[in-house]
């Protein structure tokens, strides 16, 4: 095991050495740079702003400077915002982790609940029901889904904020804050559940109808093991050991953001500031957030290769 | 599951790009002005800019037009609560407060609260008191001297003179300097001495005494005088690790700023909201509501006015929205007009643009009125000449309103020698008269493309349209020039000398025409303002005839408040900054 | 029979030509079941249903031409244009039917793309071990760190700057998404393939002493068949969103050619979200049925072909 760890790590480095370079080409090549989004400048000014940011120098001089330094732990300026980059994330990385764990903790128990029910009731009227409104869920762009509840229960409602993450002007810390921001969250997060639910529920209810399928099932009912137990002990066991697989992808969507639902909502996260910052080609931002998730990504990767080997004892690394 | 990951997060991002981009130009109704796609349009000279919201620039026209709330009962228990207070939204301020420190307009647009400058400008353009009180040009139009008013402080109690004054002009020289104040372009005398660290202070910058300061140009310029009278920043606070050659430091300063307007910062949520708080220090009468908040909030702003999170918003003048918005009966709706206008670039290297009487045709020929006035509901009308509607210099006198003339456009083309050929499409020469059209995605693009695709097929011309994703990657090709005509619209227009600032600054490359440059340099020589209109009118019939740029129009927007507020107006060049303090709150219960 | 029908196959020559016998059965005699599946029927009727009347529908519409006609601009549904005008005054139905042919042909080619790809790479990386999955793994971990957005946008220069004719360029794009897209599922195949190949049943077609193509297609295959089928049904979905996606980004059709996705899209502000749901209800909904549809067909399908159903 140890050795395989090893080698692993190694490749990670040498992945995300790869990776930092082609991500800096694939933005420096992006048609388009922080400057000549500007309309208000001439020529002149924008070749004379382009000397002082460095962006005239060449492709491998640029990248090597910003390595050089990120291996210091500096990642540099936000050319748009003027503050340092880790800055910008601690600012708005958090909101988005906030939304993200708490919507995918319920995704997943969700998930789970209806698709073993589903899968045991397989055919039934409750099976279909689910299918039509999981795929209904699916098939329905996120933005609409979001305007449609903020329209009811934001606006003719009353019930919820329409937006943002406290009450505008409040003052409130401690407890009265914390039910603020719940206030809040509950329309992004509902969002979010529902349109994650889709494809997991589906994958939980293939797995279930699967394993209940399988002889030690049959032989477990046969000992004359309570349904119960035939359910939760030895199938829900086995239906779930394949999805813990899916744990390791969750680890840089945890941190990524959703530029939709933050967009519809007006949730100050990290996603819709990737996006902004993108159209004005804020290099250093834009580096640094994508190398960050590109190192959750791997870790990611490396978490699901050994969650294999726990679930499934047989599998060989 | 995985997929989540990869194809859908890469398709989440996109979707979301989606909302984003077409909430925002939906808003404002032109998505192809900087001023809103992607957001980064820089500080203008006068300190502050993009007025209202989400346009660039408003005018209010004056009272006429202006829709009266029916009910004021029906206001949200949540707008009532708030009695001190008034909220606005902003779309995306990120903490960048210093003035000509900031890239993104909504920066400017919070700054445009705490500090105010020498010269402020009335609705028309014309130039008022602000920190100074009165000021003078010389003889030969080149050297400007300003008076300051008596008692002045900042915002921290200290003294703001003339040393701060010249300390502002002069960071604004600096070598390192990377903002996009233009103050750097005026030729002060001896300024290209300090940028090059050949001096260590700039010659043409005189201190009579503390409230008086002269600086002295290489050429007489009568918009300097807007551009030199911007906002002040304090030489103790923002000077004090000055070294020239290196302004670096300003970016640990953006988040506390120093000013003298009639607000001061007291917090800021990154992606939240922006709080201020009635500024003791300032000059002028203390506001009448002592707290204002900008709330972060992108896209449809319906929902926030709706429930009374936000106390005003702007929109596009269709009619639709006006109706929406008389439905809800707690809004005073103010129609304006930004002080800018779109334009089609053209591209006058290529042969077939080269000539006057194609460039024409292809006006006459482009039914404008149906992609900027009937299909955007009336938010708009049509433009012909390089200025806003709201300027002092505008005029309709003498200018050729290129009403849609397919017949006339055909015999111009025929004229200038395009047959029509194979197909239907025009030839001379063996060559096609093709047109190739960039944009960049928006709704007006899609509605362009899809009007003029008909209107120059009927004239024998082949369109070629191309969309770009964002603003970004339009420029970068223009940049290129592979194109013949691109969809643009001007940054906010102060001095009517802005309008034609493309012209001449080498943006616009072929156009020379000695009359129109000996023209130009004449209307920034006096700073008479009847002389100015004469021949700025000049200009605008030569530009109208000629086309170097195809005119396209003008945005109509309005603004629509909680009538619980009094004494509200918009300027068209500082939002609403100029008015904000005398701003009050009716007591409704 | 305790033993599934696929699990095992019988040993030797013999037990080929029987297999032989019995594959042509199988075959039969699941579409036989598969009949029998009323909803899984009418899944792929409507599917069909779809494609018919996408393809040939316009051809019936005197509005085929999509001329603009302002007097026309967002009227509700009316006699002569059973599902109104969109906001050029073009006629709803024509142009949904129209944007179906674009959206289908989209979606279901770069689903079978990216599944043809994925699932290739992953039994390959799963099956053959050693390097081949080292290779193949880690070069799927590189692309997992690509931010797709400016791959979008530089593929968009490029194919701009290459002259390409905006009407081809959303195809490239796609078989470009596909191609950036294979890692999650190479991800799931190979890891049910791990699982999968420690079995009793492919320990026995060892110890058989089968070739590795047999064991591969014959044996390994038919256990896969249910994960790829969940697979590519719920790609659908999101394959004929992301099309919509690429036309926002400039990389699909050019106005005024319409797509679900931009149909909707246009739709999407306040205003029309409220006041008019005919823009964008038929594009929704037709993502919509056809979405449950082709999953509807799927899961019958995926209950037919799998081996493990004792039935």
């Amino acid at each position: 095991m140890s050795t395989y760890l090893i080698r692993r790590l190694s490749y990670m480095i040498l992945i995300l050495l790869a990776a930092s370079f082609l991500i800096f080409s694939l933005y420096a090549l992006t048609p388009g740079d922080f400057i000549s989004g500007n309309i208000k400048l001439t020529p002149e000014r924008k070749a004379e702003l382009r000397e002082i940011y460095g962006l005239s120098k060449p492709l491998m001089e640029r990248y090597l400077t910003w390595m050089g330094n990120a291996l210091h732990g500096d990642f540099g300026y936000s050319l748009a915002q003027q503050k340092p980059v880790l800055t910008i994330f601690n600012e708005y990385i958090w909101n988005s982790f906030l939304l993200a764990v708490v919507s995918t903790f319920l995704t997943w128990f969700i998930a789970v609940v209806i698709g073993v029910i589903a899968a045991y009731k397989q055919y039934s009227w409750f099976d279909t029901i689910v299918m039509l409104v999981i795929f209904g869920a699916m098939s329905i762009p996120s933005f609409f889904i979001g305007l449609f509840l903020i329209k009811i229960f934001a606006v003719d409602f009353h019930w919820l904020p329409p937006g943002g993450m406290t009450t505008t002007g409040s003052n409130a810390t401690g407890w009265a804050y914390a039910l603020e921001v719940i206030r809040h969250m509950t329309l992004p997060v509902a969002v979010m559940t529902l349109l994650g639910l889709g494809s997991l529920t589906r994958y939980f209810r293939s797995n279930m109808i699967d394993v209940l399928k399988q002889d030690y099932i049959r032989t477990a009912r046969a000992k004359g093991l309570t349904e119960r137990k035939v359910l939760f002990t030895h199938a829900l066991r086995n239906a779930l050991l394949p999805a813990i697989t899916l744990v390791g992808f969750e680890l840089p969507a945890l941190f990524g953001g959703s530029l939709i639902i933050e967009s519809i909502f007006n949730w100050p996260g990290i996603g819709q500031l990737y996006m902004k910052s993108f159209g004005l080609r804020d290099y250093p931002l834009l580096m640094g957030f994508t190398m960050f998730l590109a190192v959750l990504t791997v870790i990611g990767t490396l978490l699901s290769d050994i969650l294999y080997r726990v679930a499934d004892p047989r599998v060989k690394l | 599951m995985k997929k989540r990951t990869t194809v859908s997060a890469s398709i989440s991002i996109l979707l979301a790009g989606t909302l984003l981009l077409s909430a925002c130009s939906d808003n404002s109704g032109n998505g192809n002005s900087a001023a809103n796609s992607g957001g980064a349009t820089g500080s203008t000279n006068t300190a502050v800019n993009a007025g209202a919201d989400n346009a660039g620039g408003a005018s209010t026209d004056g009272a006429a037009g202006a829709i009266q709330a029916a009910d004021l009962s029906k206001l949200p228990a949540a707008a009532k609560q708030r009695t001190d207070t008034i909220i606005v939204g902003l779309t995306d301020p990120s903490g960048a407060f210093t003035p000509y420190f900031q890239q993104s307009g909504y920066d400017g647009n919070v700054s445009s609260l705490l500090y105010t400058p020498l010269v402020l400008v009335n609705d028309k353009a014309e130039p008022i008191p602000g920190l100074a009180e009165k000021w003078e040009a010389s003889e030969d139009g080149r050297t400007y001297t300003f008076h300051l008013r008596q008692g002045l402080k900042f915002s921290d109690g200290s003294p703001l003179t003339a040393e701060d004054v010249a300390f502002t002009w002069t960071i604004l020289n600096d070598k390192s300097y990377d903002g996009d104040s233009q103050v750097n372009t005026l030729g002060i005398k001896g300024s290209d001495a300090y940028k090059e660290g050949k001096a260590a202070s700039i010659e043409g910058i005189k201190i009579a005494d503390p409230q008086t300061i002269s600086v002295t140009l290489e050429k007489a310029n009568a918009a300097a005088l807007t551009t030199l009278g911007g906002d002040v920043l304090s030489k103790a606070y923002y000077g004090k690790d000055y070294k020239q050659g290196d302004t670096g430091y300003m970016k640990s300063l953006s988040t506390t700023p120093v000013g003298t307007g009639p607000y001061k910062l007291v917090k800021f949520t990154p992606g939240q909201e922006v709080r201020f708080a009635a500024n003791e220090n300032y000059y002028g009468d203390k506001p009448k509501t002592p707290n204002f908040i900008y709330k972060t909030s992108e896209g449809d702003t319906w929902q926030y006015l709706e429930t009374g999170e936000v106390d005003y918003a702007s929109f596009s003048a269709t009619q639709e929205n006006i109706d929406k918005l008389k439905s809800l009966g707690f809004v005073n709706i103010v129609p304006y007009t930004p002080s800018t206008y779109g334009y089609l670039q053209v591209n006058l290297e290529h042969e077939a643009l080269k000539d006057k009487k194609v460039r024409q045709a292809l006006t006459y020929g482009l039914d404008r009125q149906s992609i900027y006035v009937d299909a955007a509901q009336g938010a708009g009308s049509i433009a012909n000449i390089p200025s806003s509607p709201i300027s002092w210099a505008y005029t309709e006198e003498g200018i050729n309103p290129y009403k849609y003339d397919l017949d006339k456009a055909k015999s111009l083309l025929d004229e200038a020698g395009w047959k029509e050929g194979a197909g239907g499409i025009r030839e001379k020469d063996g060559k096609k008269l093709t047109i190739h059209y960039l944009g960049s995605k928006s709704k007006n693009t899609d509605i362009f493309i899809a009007v003029a695709k008909e209107n120059y097929q009927a004239l024998g011309v082949e369109f070629q349209p191309e969309i770009f994703a964002d603003f970004n990657s339009l420029v970068s090709k223009v940049e290129g020039g592979d194109y013949d005509l691109v969809s643009f619209s001007t940054p906010m227009l102060t001095d009517p000398s802005d309008g034609l600032m493309q012209f001449v600054d080498g943006e616009v490359k072929g156009y020379s025409n000695p009359k129109f440059t000996e023209l130009y340099k004449k209307g920034l020589e006096t700073t008479d303002i009847e002389q100015r209109k004469a021949i700025y009118k000049e200009i605008y019939q030569l530009l109208n005839d000629e086309l170097p740029v195809i005119f396209t129009s003008y945005k109509k927007s309005v603004y629509a408040y909680n009538a619980r507020i009094e004494n509200l107006a918009v300027s068209p060049f500082y939002g609403l900054a100029a008015s904000l303090p005398q701003w009050s709150l009716k007591d409704v219960q | 029979m305790s033993l599934a029908k696929g699990e095992l196959a019988g040993p030797g020559k013999a037990g080929a030509k029987a297999k032989a016998a019995a594959k042509s059965s199988l075959w039969s005699d699941s579409l036989r079941r598969l009949l029998k599946n009323k909803l899984a029927v009418f899944g792929f009727a409507v599917v069909v249903f779809m494609f018919a009347v996408c393809f040939l529908g316009p051809l019936f519409s005197p509005y085929a031409d999509n001329k603009i006609n302002m007097a026309l601009m967002n009227k509700a549904p009316s006699a002569k244009h059973w599902l109104g005008n969109d906001a050029l005054g073009r006629d709803v139905l024509t142009r949904v039917l129209q944007a179906g042919r674009i959206s289908l042909t989209v979606g279901l080619a770069s689903m079978v793309l990216s599944v043809l790809l994925g699932g290739l790479l992953g039994i390959i990386a799963g099956y053959y071990r050693g390097v081949a999955d080292q290779i193949i793994m880690r070069v799927a971990d590189l692309l997992l760190t690509i931010p797709s957005l400016p791959l979008l946008f530089i593929a968009g220069a490029l194919l701009s700057e290459w002259k390409v004719p905006p009407d081809y360029r959303m195809y490239i794009v796609m078989i470009m998404l596909a191609i950036v897209g294979w890692p999650g599922l190479a991800r799931m195949v190979r890891g049910q393939i791990l699982s999968l190949r420690e079995r009793e049943f492919m320990q026995a077609t060892t110890v058989l002493g089968l070739r590795s193509r047999r064991k591969l297609f014959n044996h390994l295959f038919p256990n896969l068949v249910p994960l790829l089928i969940v697979i590519a049904t719920l790609n659908i979905g999101g394959a004929i969103l992301s099309e919509s996606v690429l036309s926002f980004f400039g990389l699909g059709v050019t106005p005024p050619t319409p797509t679900w996705g931009n149909m909707i899209d246009a739709a999407n502000n306040m205003i029309d979200f409220e006041k008019r749901p005919w823009l964008w209800i038929p594009p929704g909904l037709s993502i919509f049925v056809t979405v449950v549809a082709i999953n509807i067909f799927g899961d019958g399908l995926r209950d037919v072909l799998d081996p493990k159903k004792g039935r």
